[in-house]
């Protein structure tokens, strides 16, 4: 049953990947403004134009210039970029291990604290704590990424000290930028924790556990937490697209490199072939994060694997 | 019959939101904000537009109790007048956002198969995908400037408005009095629009309301690549990225403005999650 | 015998302790590492292979040397070529070589480098830099000559390029596509450490070098042991790198910062003449601006002393034609001269038919003049923008902004959808008026979409007919000269180029000899001891 599920959405995924790439290509190529005229630079003839656009084979039909793309993407090769001159494949390569860093981190802390907070939020409900509560998990998410991260350099690296302005150096370098990210993801972690607590605490079964003589606790933290991270976790597995390619303006501020930064860049001077690539690559990991947050929710719940029978 | 009266009950129960103090405060403010900007052209002392090269980066002060930009601009007028901007780009946004989402969260829930899977699979992706990424390729298809940045808001957030309706319908669909509708002879449309829409409507309604908070977010981020509402219009986040550059000899271009995001962000979320309680849906507000 | 063994063992042991803390000394006087931040012009360049790429940074001229440099007033200096040689018809240049030049590699530079190095431009995005010279011939192992396809009095400029650096053949050649990513040889004052693309360059002394230009004044190796070039995007983060030490010289200090950067007890600012301007195309092809005289009270309508001081503090210069003040091409007819004169303008629009009406904006067969100005999603650019319509409503035009990304706006010249555009550019040679002016280049680069004959045949005898670089200078100062009588454009601003470094931890030359902070000027720069 699992089984048949997961692949039955594992086939889907592969038809659904090519209409994404035409979706892709078509978005990209309908952009205005085209590479080669950042290519060109003062000297360069008109007639030096054409030839360059027909060297990267922008003067043939849209329709040949797709299948080239998605042959050339079949086999492996994601090409060449036109402006940033390097293969796809080693540019994405490069900047993949940064984002995976802070991403993955900040991910991390704000999954941890997020959770402590929404259960520390649940467990206040109804107390006049519960509004202090909320209003700390709120602070990081109300204000932009780019505030945050300006707020953070100025007081732990200018004043204090304690860690570099900027760069991607070391793990000192990690932490502001990790720290902002992580602190505007907060909010949505404590809230869906919370209401997860609050849905299962009201079932049948947690009634019963109290009849039966059970501690808060125990039922906190041996009943309720589990099932409670369950809808946690598969929002979560969604959430991988902004693991990859959310940090852009954190990246910026703190000068360090990323999948973000990459296809910003790229998009500002209309690098089709990386543009194209890095977007079909983070669809790719967004559908397989998808899939996989959809099995762990229906391994879990009965609902789901009664309709897949 | 029954979805009328729920619609009568929801529109007290809303009410009860203000009952409790965080609700008179965080709903006070709120609604002070939009006297604010409703009459910015009555309480604002200067043009937002007009320049004063002489006076540029003046302090805080009399006549101009925020200071004044680079451009010699009274901080306070546009500050007001941005509120102006970001509440209607948002709520614009997220109005839009509510719309499409819920018919096609209506849809999908009510037809099922594959038609479901598909709208769902689409859907799910413009969520995962981070929301800056999706204006940044919005931007560069129509440009920056407000409606791009009403656009990309809107998408960002369709994803969460129709999964909630979708989830509402499929829980509706299997319950009796639907059935019972459809048997007496009702066409699908009548069933989705009078009695499957109203009940997913509390839930939805409020989780725009949370939304309108993280749109005004994203506009300010917008703002910053310089990519939201363009010279001369006054918007908090086109305050705060021009001001980073006058950071260190005119702090105020950016505090206020950044302290207005703050402060309406808040006062928007805790507001929501009091008619959360008032409206006793918890149950149904996933976001 | 004891005794003997001792006295040796004690004599040896006392000679050592007393060689190594010398050393330790020496090494500490030499460890010296610089932190640079790159200006934001210079960021993201993925390759260092001059010949192939189409943007470089400042790394790549440490990295490697060119046969000429240009110094801050435009002339050339000698470099890995000592002395140079045109025929009177400009067909063809000798080029006498430096003597015991090595490259990182050990390969050594000869004329045989140079037969190598000029082909290997065929068929790639620079070769326009190398298309006048047909061929090269070895006249003795230190001298080469040019034979030219035609008259290229610009030869000297190009050779002057960071594009023209010269790299090692026997690695460029064995590398191919590959050369410029991990590797890069060259015969600079620095070698290629490690480069992470879009985060920073590392470069470290090369001990062997011994040739610098006249431009230098450490004609030995560089003092600074290593170079780390950093790409931080985000202004204000690169100012608060230099304040609080985390970089030791910034390149390229934007005017907002810098009354900030001059207030630092630590932080001394360079003031170089800048390479470029901001200008306003008027598309000659929309009404209003069909109208020359339309076109001529627009200029004048423009305050270029009032963005001086207002928007940019005194600093940089004004901007009254199309080209830098240090170009001889730019010393044009004081009355060709662009500047302010209100009067004038709004004379100029009464006549045009133009009158003042209520509201301040004019009208004509009650169509008001509004009109489409259009600018890039840069702070720089937009804040000129605004000002620049501030001043046109003071003499009744009103102008609408619309702000479009780089890449976007080029397609909307080529769509003649715009009617005036803010933007600038970034060159020191006269060529650029054939770059925004030419016929043949009608939408983008040209976006005052302008062409007539006059211009066409100015233009051709200046890129292609002039002999020698008296006759280049005189030739291109006729093409501006009336480009400026079409009132094409309005200068608006030139921008000086600003440095700001830690004085605490680095040393720099007062000078800056070249029109760039170069590689001429690393050679001097030494942390303080």
């Amino acid at each position: 049953m699992i089984l048949k599920y997961s692949l039955q959405r594992l086939l889907m995924i592969i038809p659904v990947s090519l209409a994404i790439s035409v979706v892709i290509f078509l978005i990209v190529h309908l952009l205005p403004g085209d590479p080669i005229d950042n290519l060109i630079r003062v000297g360069s003839s008109p007639e030096d134009r054409i030839a360059l656009s027909a060297k990267y084979g922008l003067d043939r039909s849209l329709i040949a210039q797709y299948f080239l793309w998605i042959g050339q993407v079949m086999t492996g090769d994601f090409g060449q970029a036109i402006v940033l001159r390097r293969p796809v494949a080693d540019l994405i390569a490069q900047n993949l291990p940064y984002s995976l860093q802070l991403g993955g981190l900040a991910f991390l802390f704000s999954s941890i604290v997020g959770i402590i907070l929404g259960i520390v939020a649940w467990a206040s409900r109804n107390t006049w704590g519960e509004q202090l509560v909320k209003g700390f998990i709120l602070l990081g998410s109300t204000v932009p990424g780019f505030w945050l991260a300006l707020l953070m350099i100025l007081l732990f690296a200018v004043n204090l000290g304690w860690f570099p302005v900027s760069g991607a150096r070391d793990w000192t370098a990690l932490v502001l930028p990790v720290l902002t990210i992580g602190f505007g993801g907060i909010a949505l972690v404590a809230r869906v924790t919370r209401v997860a607590l609050l849905e299962v605490g009201k079932q049948d079964f947690i009634t019963l556990l109290h009849a039966k003589g059970l501690s808060r606790t125990a039922i906190l933290f041996r009943h309720l937490i589990p099932h409670a991270l369950l809808p946690v976790v598969t929002i979560l597995a969604l959430r991988i697209g902004w693991i990859l390619g959310g940090a852009v303006t954190v990246e910026f501020v703190f000068g360090r490199s990323g999948l973000g930064s990459l296809l910003i860049r790229a998009l500002g001077q209309r690098d089709y072939p990386v543009v194209q690539g890095s977007l079909l690559m983070l669809a790719l990991a967004v559908m397989i994060g998808t899939l996989i947050g959809d099995i762990a929710q229906a391994a879990m719940d009965p609902r789901i694997r009664e309709a897949t029978k | 019959m029954t979805s009328a009266i729920l619609n009568r009950l929801s529109g007290f129960a809303a009410l009860r939101a203000f009952s409790s103090a965080i609700g008179m405060i965080a709903g006070g403010f709120l609604i002070l904000l939009l006297l604010v900007a409703f009459f910015a052209p009555w309480i604002t002392p200067f043009d937002v537009a007009t320049q004063n090269l002489a006076n540029a980066n003046a302090a805080p002060g009399w006549p101009h109790i925020m200071g004044t930009d680079e451009f010699g601009r009274d901080v306070f007028s546009r500050v007001v007048y941005g509120a102006r901007t970001s509440l209607s780009v948002s709520a614009t946004a997220i109005g839009i956002s509510v719309s499409v989402g819920m018919l096609l969260g209506a849809a999908a829930g009510y037809f099922g198969g594959m038609f479901e899977r598909i709208v769902m699979t689409v859907v799910d992706l413009t969520w995962s995908f981070p929301d800056i990424l999706i204006a940044l390729i919005f931007v560069a298809i129509i440009g920056p400037g407000l409606t791009s940045t009403t656009f990309a808001i809107a998408i960002a957030y369709l994803a969460q408005f129709t999964r909630l309706t979708r989830a509402q319908i499929v829980r509706l669909k299997n319950e009796t009095f639907v059935e019972a509708t459809i048997n007496l002879g009702a066409t699908p449309a009548h069933v989705v629009l009078r009695h499957l829409l109203p009940n997913a409507l509390a839930p939805v309604i409020v989780v725009g309301m949370l939304a309108v908070g993280d749109g005004i977010v994203l506009e300010a981020t917008l703002g910053f690549f310089g990519l939201g509402a363009q010279p001369p219009t006054p918007s908090w986040g086109a305050m705060m990225s021009s001001g980073t550059a006058q950071l260190f000899i005119a702090p105020w271009v950016i505090i206020y403005p950044g302290v207005a995001v703050a402060i309406t962000v808040i006062a928007v979320n805790l507001f929501g999650d009091e008619l959360v309680r008032a409206l006793d849906i918890r149950d149904r507000v996933r976001s | 015998m004891r005794h003997l063994k001792k006295l040796r063992l004690l004599s040896s042991s006392a000679l050592l302790s007393a060689s190594i803390v010398t050393m330790g000394f020496s090494s500490i006087a030499m460890a010296g590492k610089a932190t640079v931040a790159l200006p934001s012009g210079e960021l993201g360049a993925t390759s260092y292979d001059p010949i192939r790429s189409s943007k470089l940074n400042t790394a790549t001229s440490l990295i490697y040397d060119r046969l000429v440099e240009q110094d801050a007033d435009q002339s050339f200096h000698p470099h890995l070529a000592t002395s140079w040689t045109e025929s009177a018809d400009g067909m063809s240049w000798t080029f006498k070589l430096r003597d015991g030049v090595k490259f990182h590699d050990g390969e050594v530079f000869n004329a045989d480098t140079i037969v190598s190095w000029i082909p290997d431009f065929k068929d790639t995005e620079n070769a326009f830099l190398v298309a006048a010279i047909k061929s090269v011939e070895v006249i003795d192992p230190l001298t080469v000559k040019f034979v030219m396809e035609r008259p290229e009095p610009n030869l000297l400029y190009n050779l002057a390029s960071t594009f023209m650096g010269v790299p090692g053949q026997k690695s460029y050649d064995s590398l191919g596509e590959e050369y410029g990513v991990t590797t890069a040889i060259g015969t600079g004052p620095f070698k290629l450490t490690s480069f992470e693309i879009g985060l920073e360059t590392v470069v470290t002394r090369n001990d062997d070098y011994a040739w610098a230009s006249d431009l230098s004044s450490n004609q030995g190796a560089a003092h600074l042991e290593s170079v780390t070039f950093r790409e931080i995007p985000d202004q204000s983060t690169a100012f608060l790198e230099l304040k609080t030490g985390g970089i030791d010289l910034l390149l390229g200090v934007p005017t907002d910062f810098l009354s900030i950067l001059k207030a630092e007890k630590n932080v001394g600012v360079i003031t170089m003449a800048g390479t470029g301007i901001s200008y306003m195309p008027i598309n000659t092809t929309s009404a209003p601006f069909d109208d020359i005289k339309v076109r001529q009270a627009t200029a004048l309508a423009v305050n270029q002393k009032s963005i001086l001081e207002n928007v940019y503090k005194g600093v940089g210069s004004e901007a009254n034609h199309f080209l830098i003040d240090t170009l001889p091409a730019g010393d044009v007819k004081k009355e060709l001269l662009v500047s302010f004169d209100s009067a004038k303008a709004n004379g100029l629009l009464d006549k045009a038919g133009w009158a003042m009406g209520d509201g301040g904006v004019r009208m004509k067969d009650g169509v008001p003049l509004q009109v489409k100005l259009f600018t890039q999603n840069d702070s720089d650019l937009k804040r000129l923008t605004q000002v620049v319509q501030a001043q046109l409503k003071d003499v009744g035009m009103d102008a609408v902004i619309t702000v479009f990304d780089s890449s976007t706006i080029r397609d909307e010249y080529k769509k003649n959808a715009h009617q005036l555009a803010v933007r600038s550019y970034d060159w020191n040679n006269a060529d650029i008026l054939e770059w925004f002016f030419s016929g043949t280049r009608v939408g983008y680069p040209n976006v005052s979409m302008w062409t007539d004959e006059k211009s066409e045949m100015l233009k051709d005898t200046a890129m292609t007919k002039s002999t020698t670089s008296a006759e280049r200078v005189a030739n291109f100062k006729a093409y501006h000269e009336h480009i400026l009588s079409s009132h094409l454009f309005v200068p608006l601003y030139q921008p000086a180029q600003n440095i700001a470094f830690n004085k605490d931890t680095v040393t720099v030359p007062e000078k800056v000899r070249g029109p760039r902070f170069r590689s001429q000027t690393f050679v001097d720069i030494d942390v303080v001891k």
